[in-house]
């Protein structure tokens, strides 16, 4: 069959050159023609004639005949080409139930027309009310009944916490006084019993609690729902105006003013994209505080972003031992209901399913993005196993690069939580460059933000969440210069991605950074991205 | 003409493939989204105009690789149509059979192919006369089906072949509608009842039996109606449901079938008739192209993405539902499924001009189609909107339409209408039309040269070339496209084969994409444009030694900076700061290169009226409008300042540009190395009067002796004559009004205007043109560097000194 593919066959023109001689030239065309060609076998036929030949115009009545030449031809080509696929179907050649199976699937799932209709699902329906909802009066109701909700949970994961303390505490006691008297009245075995009785008391407590937890939170989060969707039909039955998507709104209301700067700048060589830059220095979970902890409008630029088209992202830095989040921000997660999304727990579990599927077979991967191992991947990798495909280890995990995603309605700072492994040990500060997977992750994760409208990024500075003794303040400047510059080509790069523009990236510095490093730092966001000149007025009357 | 009145606008919408994880293109950039290269294809469409088929109007990139295509639309679909009017006369069947094979043929002439007709996509104006495809073109923009992820094509009407996998035969598209018609005689639908995957094994099935019409009509229980059918037309019929395609005949060849012959003479008769009969109350708008409609459409508010939203057919989703859980770092991700609103939804949207027609119906009908000629019916009605800024301008609908009207017109008539042309295009250019009126600014006359020129023998700048084209203004979706770079190719190795004399520089891409973005579906006119271009403002720029002619040109610009803007002359002179470090790009490339394509536009719309000297004062523009900034800034600071050239306001640029070019003159910018258009007056300053070494001591450039006659005569208010020589010589014979400061006099180490030994000289010389004249040419030189230190704006120096004056005739000298 691929003999078939292409068909050579020579073309030979024939004319009478400026003394009216004969003369031929040939050319070899190959079929299937792309029309776009033609001009250029024009030229080469032509450029084996005199170049008087041009002059005369011969190119128009060689074009003419070439193109009644490859017409015929490509005719007959495609003739051909049917006649014998179809020769060798009707001979059964071809697996004809495969042919059938693909062409229907290519139809079932590309075309609306043919596809099994689906509803939208039942998080879409919800998604839309809450976001209709929210642009409308009852925002404060609803702002109300979460704040109510999550004074609820967080009161009883204090209760809980204060009463595992005084157990704890009176446990502490118990066994103090038990040691004390020991090898007198008490022998080692009795305070083994002890500790074990201890142990299985102060299980009980939590796993009740837990479990009162748990149905207190599944319970406000039916409830809540209920409430949105019956408040949404009855507001379809008032005005059935629709609300613009999106909102352009600021999202940041910063905790604790800890450093921050702010630049404006324009990147691209003609065509000027702004953006903003914020460099800070904070504790990574204090973008990830709970929402309801305290009385502000935090939780109203949260939920007017959660459905719209300007979220907000942050990049917090993971080993890679399991899927597992940074314990603060796991707790702070849980300080209230998530009424939009699983629990987190719930979340990071599924994560960990999918990962073990991707380890024991591709299957369940994304259509479309097929694992190309493409060089970029496998040059970077810095492990022994420089295979990006994932390789039948026993124990599956993500590697240095790989990112998994958490989202959340209940954090202070961000709906989506980018957790990217990174497995530079602590206290030794390595030299990094710009092919690291961790950059090359960075990289993955501008690109997801832009695929899905994340327009306000979090990502850390130094690729560290806390200050060690070893990073030195060279090293520091060296690394942040990396990963500004790393950003900077990544931006400049997303205006071709056709997704969201990120609006603003912030450069998040561990909050135990020292003021004079931190000056240093922000000191270079300006020479590094290109800050945008202040428009001065003037008046050119003068 | 009749339907016309119905024909309107509609628009489609899918999403392009997305690219499969991280990967580059053989030239190590990242790939092309698709939805770039679909737009870049379906540009040749856009010319496509013929009565059979609907004309597509545009291609909307949208977010997230959604494309929209804007068309034409008329009347019913078959679909609609048959039901309505059920059971269609075999007659009428016969003339769409007709009309469809006319519109296939007119695309297989063009090389395409439909490959997804089917009764959605014919359409039939409401008196069921008229019959145009639609939606024909996707097969050919999303290259074979290449671009996008669904399949192109109803499959009922597929044929065996295409099943297969075989696309691009036009005879697939005789068997589709072999089978549409077949459909309507036998009144039937095809497989009603039958599930995808056995109407493929169907299709399938056909390709091993030989009488397919035949079965169809067993299968459909009409064997009688088979039977009974007209002899010819079963053959016909079957020829065309033949399954080789060999055996099936072309568009062409079905045209000639004597079943058409009746039907051809009666609908030319048929169309005779109507336009001598028929002038109906068509809406005069309708009558315009629909190009125009479409482009008013979109200035009164019309917006193709929000009419889609309110059908549905863009359906917003919350972005943050549909977020991967793992993304790996060789791009592989675990996501939700698809969600439904990414699948190909072939609904269309009519697009509604009630609005417009409305807007425009108050107009009179000379502003419809302008009387150039007579003068009894000006076509001016909008000089009070002249005065508005542009911007706004471009947005008015009214204004817009006129303006448009009026150059289509111009253009017809060019080059007869040159002059009025140029003079409209003084006040602006509708971006409608911006292509061809710069063409016709450039006096450029299509006489198919173009197609001469071998675009594609290698060269040795195919390398650069190569190299550059990627790099061209790729934030515009039509120069980063596929075509778009083949395109922009092929005018830059026609442009450097045409000119063996030059060599390609780099900057050439940037100063082609602009004419290539105005007619990408012209490609001679860009070309000639260019050709045109090049010599009128860069004479001698591209040749392999072009030293000389960037110095004298950056020269120059020194000059003329000091003499609108001696201070700040005085401060870049003092900070070495000079021209070579950062104005090299802005000439070469006349700014195509530091601008954005949408800036350069409005800054070439003015350019094109100017002569070879305005772009220095856009140069000076933009200096001034930069001026506080530089005055404070060092060499390092200016230095990253036209590193990354800040955001300038272009509008301001062009009018200060503009009144500086007209207030200057001429021989003020007089160029060795300019084109030259007249010949050299005695009193003009001669071709090599002035040499190199001259403009680099000089920092005041030299007027002639003819445009200090012209202003003494017409604004003398505007001259200010500072004469050098002593009170001797200007009492034996001096010009009138001029101010007497004899150069031994003056101590020119103070730099100050009271130091002189005249009263008020500052009023004096303040806001005219000062014109420093000895007969000691040493003697002005020092004197004009001495005023421009004084912050004297406007300074200049006699060419050849007071003796020239002597020349004039008749006399303008006068003696005490």
């Amino acid at each position: 069959m691929d003999s078939l593919a292409t068909r050579t066959l020579p073309f030979v023109y024939k004319y009478k050159n400026h003394e009216g001689q004969d003369c031929e030239s040939r050319l070899d065309v190959t079929f299937p023609f792309d029309q776009e060609d033609l001009e250029s076998c024009v030229t080469q036929l032509i450029s084996q004639m005199d170049p008087m030949m041009r002059i005369l115009d011969e190119n128009i009545n060689l074009e003419n005949e070439l193109q009644t030449f490859v017409d015929t031809e490509q005719q007959n080509f495609m003739d051909d080409r049917a006649e014998t696929l179809l020769n060798l179907a009707a001979k059964e050649e071809f697996d004809m139930e495969a042919i059938v199976r693909n062409t229907e699937r290519l139809y079932k799932d590309e075309l609306l027309q043919f596809a099994d209709r689906l509803g939208p699902s039942d998080e879409d329906i919800f998604a839309q009310s809450f976001h209709r909802l929210v642009h409308s009066s009852s925002l404060e109701e609803i702002l109300k009944r979460e704040r109510t909700y999550a004074k609820v949970v967080s009161d009883m994961t204090d209760t809980m916490d204060n009463e595992v303390e005084t157990l704890n505490h009176s446990q502490q006691q118990e066994m103090d006084s038990q040691i004390n008297q020991l090898d007198i009245t008490t022998t080692s075995e009795d305070i083994n019993n002890l500790l074990a009785q201890q142990y299985t008391t102060q299980n009980y407590v939590r796993k009740r609690y837990e479990s009162e937890l748990e149905a207190m939170m599944g319970h406000q989060k039916n409830e809540y729902r209920n409430w949105i969707t019956s408040q949404v039909s009855q507001m379809f039955q008032v005005s059935p105006v629709a609300t613009p998507l999106g909102n352009r709104s600021s999202m940041f209301v910063s905790q604790q003013p800890s450093m921050e700067e702010s630049f404006t700048i324009h990147l691209g060589s003609q065509l000027k994209h702004m953006h903003n830059i914020r460099i800070l220095s904070a504790n990574v979970t204090a973008l990830c505080s709970p929402l309801h902890a305290e009385e502000s409008l935090n939780g109203l630029n949260m939920a007017l972003g959660l459905y719209s088209s300007s979220l907000c992202g942050v990049v917090v830095l993971t080993p890679s031992i399991q899927a597992q989040a940074n314990k603060n921000i796991i707790k702070n997660a849980n300080k209230s209901t998530e009424f939009h999304f699983e629990q987190i727990d719930v979340q990071l579990e599924n994560i960990e399913k999918q990962i073990l599927n991707l380890s024991t077979g591709d299957s369940n991967v994304c259509s479309g993005s097929t694992s190309s191992s493409s060089s970029s991947s496998a040059e970077g990798n810095s492990e022994g196993s420089a295979t990006p495909s994932p390789t039948k280890k026993t124990k599956p995990r993500l590697k240095t690069g790989d990112f998994f995603i958490t989202k959340h309605s209940n954090l202070s700072q961000s709906h989506v939580i980018f957790h990217l492994i990174s497995d530079e040990p602590i206290n030794s500060p390595s030299e990094i460059n710009s092919r690291h997977p961790v950059i090359l992750g960075l990289r993955n994760i501008l690109k997801t933000a832009s695929r899905h409208d994340i327009t306000t990024l979090t990502i850390p500075a130094l690729l560290r969440h806390e200050m060690s003794e070893d990073m030195t303040v060279q090293w520091c400047i060296r690394r942040a210069e990396l990963v500004f510059k790393c950003a900077k080509g990544f931006m400049i790069e997303s205006a071709s991605w056709g997704g969201a523009e990120l609006s603003t990236l912030q450069l998040l510095l561990p909050d135990d950074i020292s003021e004079s490093l931190f000056t240093t730092l922000a000191g270079m966001v300006p020479s590094v991205f290109h800050v945008a000149n202040p428009k001065i007025l003037v008046d050119t009357n003068k | 003409m009749a339907s016309k009145q119905e024909s309107r606008l509609c628009a489609l919408t899918f999403f392009a493939k997305l690219h499969p994880g991280d990967v580059c293109g053989s030239n190590g950039l990242p790939l092309t989204p698709n939805s770039i290269a679909i737009l870049g294809r379906a540009q040749k469409l856009k010319d496509l105009q013929d009565e059979h088929l609907c004309q597509y109007l545009d291609v909307i990139r949208g977010k997230h690789e959604r494309t929209i295509v804007v068309s034409e639309f008329m009347g019913l679909s078959l679909e609609d149509y048959a039901k309505r009017q059920h059971p269609l006369a075999l007659g009428q069947i016969l003339r769409i059979f007709y009309q469809v094979v006319r519109g296939i043929d007119v695309l297989s002439r063009h090389h395409l192919v439909a490959h997804n007709l089917e009764p959605k996509h014919i359409l039939i104006s409401r008196d069921g006369r008229q019959v145009k495809l639609f939606n024909y073109g996707l097969h050919h923009m999303t290259k074979g089906g290449c671009y996008v992820p669904f399949p192109i094509g109803n499959i009922r009407y597929m044929a065996p072949e295409r099943v297969l996998g075989l696309n691009g035969n036009i005879k697939s598209d005789v068997w589709a509608l072999a089978l549409l018609v077949v459909e309507l005689i036998f009144q039937i639908e095809l497989w009603p009842k039958l599930k995808l995957s056995n109407v493929i094994r169907k299709i399938l099935a056909f390709g091993r039996s030989n009488g397919v019409l035949e079965k169809i009509a067993r299968e459909h229980q009409c064997y009688d109606r088979y039977t009974a059918l007209d002899k010819e037309l079963r053959q016909l019929l079957e020829s065309c449901l033949h399954v080789l395609p060999k055996k099936r005949p072309l568009p062409g060849e079905l045209l000639k079938h004597p079943l058409f012959e009746a039907i051809a003479s009666e609908m030319s008769k048929e169309n005779e008739l109507l336009e001598s009969l028929e002038k109906d109350p068509v809406p005069l708008l309708m009558r315009c192209p629909l190009s125009q409609i479409y482009h008013l459409w979109q200035l009164a508010g019309g917006d193709v993405q929000a009419e889609l939203k309110k059908e549905g057919l863009i359906r917003s989703e919350a972005p943050i539902l549909g977020l991967p859980q793992i993304v790996r770092l060789s791009g592989v991700s675990v996501c939700p499924g698809r969600s439904q609103a990414q699948l190909m939804d072939d609904r269309v949207v009519p697009l509604r001009l009630q609005a417009l027609l409305q807007r425009l119906s108050r107009l009179p009908a000379n502003v419809y189609f302008p009387l150039l000629h007579s003068p009894r019916f000006p076509a001016q009605n909008a000089r009070e909107l002249q005065a508005l800024p542009l911007v706004i301008r471009e947005k008015d609908i009214e204004y817009q339409f006129q303006r448009v009207r009026l150059f289509t017109r111009l253009l017809q008539g060019h080059p007869h209408t040159a002059e009025q042309l140029q003079r409209e295009a003084l006040v602006d250019v509708p971006p409608l039309l911006r292509g061809p009126i710069w063409a016709a600014l450039l006096e450029v006359v299509p006489n198919g040269s173009y197609w001469k020129i071998d675009k594609y023998t290698a060269t040795s700048t195919d390398r650069q070339i190569e190299v550059d084209i990627p790099r061209c203004h790729q934030y515009d979706e039509l120069l980063s496209s596929p075509d778009g770079h083949r395109k922009l190719r092929r005018l830059l190795k026609a442009w450097v084969t045409a000119h063996p004399q030059y060599v390609y520089w780099q900057g050439l891409d940037s100063l082609t994409a602009p004419f290539l973005y105005l007619n990408f579906n012209n490609e001679e006119l860009a070309f000639l444009s260019l050709f045109k271009f090049i010599p009128k403002y860069l004479q001698w720029f591209f040749l392999k030694d072009n030293s000389a002619v960037i110095k004298e040109y950056l020269s120059k610009f020194s000059q003329l900076t000091a003499f609108h803007e001696p201070l700040l002359a005085q401060h870049l002179a003092s900070i070495s700061f000079i021209p070579e470090l950062f104005a090299i790009p802005w000439f070469l490339t006349m700014f195509s290169h530091v601008f954005p394509l949408h800036k350069i536009l409005h800054l070439w719309d003015k350019l094109m009226l100017g002569d070879s000297s305005y772009p220095l004062f856009i140069g000076i523009a933009i200096l001034r409008q930069l001026r506080s900034t530089l005055l404070s800034s060092g060499f390092n600071e200016c230095i990253l300042l036209f590193s990354d050239l800040p955001d300038i306001v272009m509008e301001g640029c062009v009018l200060e540009s503009q009144k500086m070019y007209e207030a200057t003159p001429k021989s003020i910018t007089h160029r060795q190395h300019a084109l030259r258009l007249h010949t050299v007056h005695d009193l003009d300053i001669g071709v090599d009067d002035v040499e190199l070494k001259h403009l680099q001591q000089e920092q005041c450039p030299r007027i002639s002796a003819k445009d200090v006659l012209h202003l003494l005569l017409n604004n003398p208010s505007e001259l200010a004559l500072v004469d050098l020589r002593s009170i001797v010589e200007y009492g034996r014979v001096h010009v009138p009004h001029s101010i007497n400061i004899p150069f031994a006099t003056v101590q020119l180490g103070e730099q100050r205007l009271e130091a002189l030994p005249v009263p008020q000289l500052e009023a004096q010389l303040r806001g005219r043109i000062v014109v420093c004249v000895s007969n000691i040419h040493q003697h002005s030189v020092e004197f004009s560097h001495f005023l421009v230190a004084c912050g004297i704006p406007r300074t200049c120096i006699l060419h050849k000194g007071f003796n020239v004056l002597h020349s004039i005739e008749p006399n303008i000298l006068i003696s005490n």
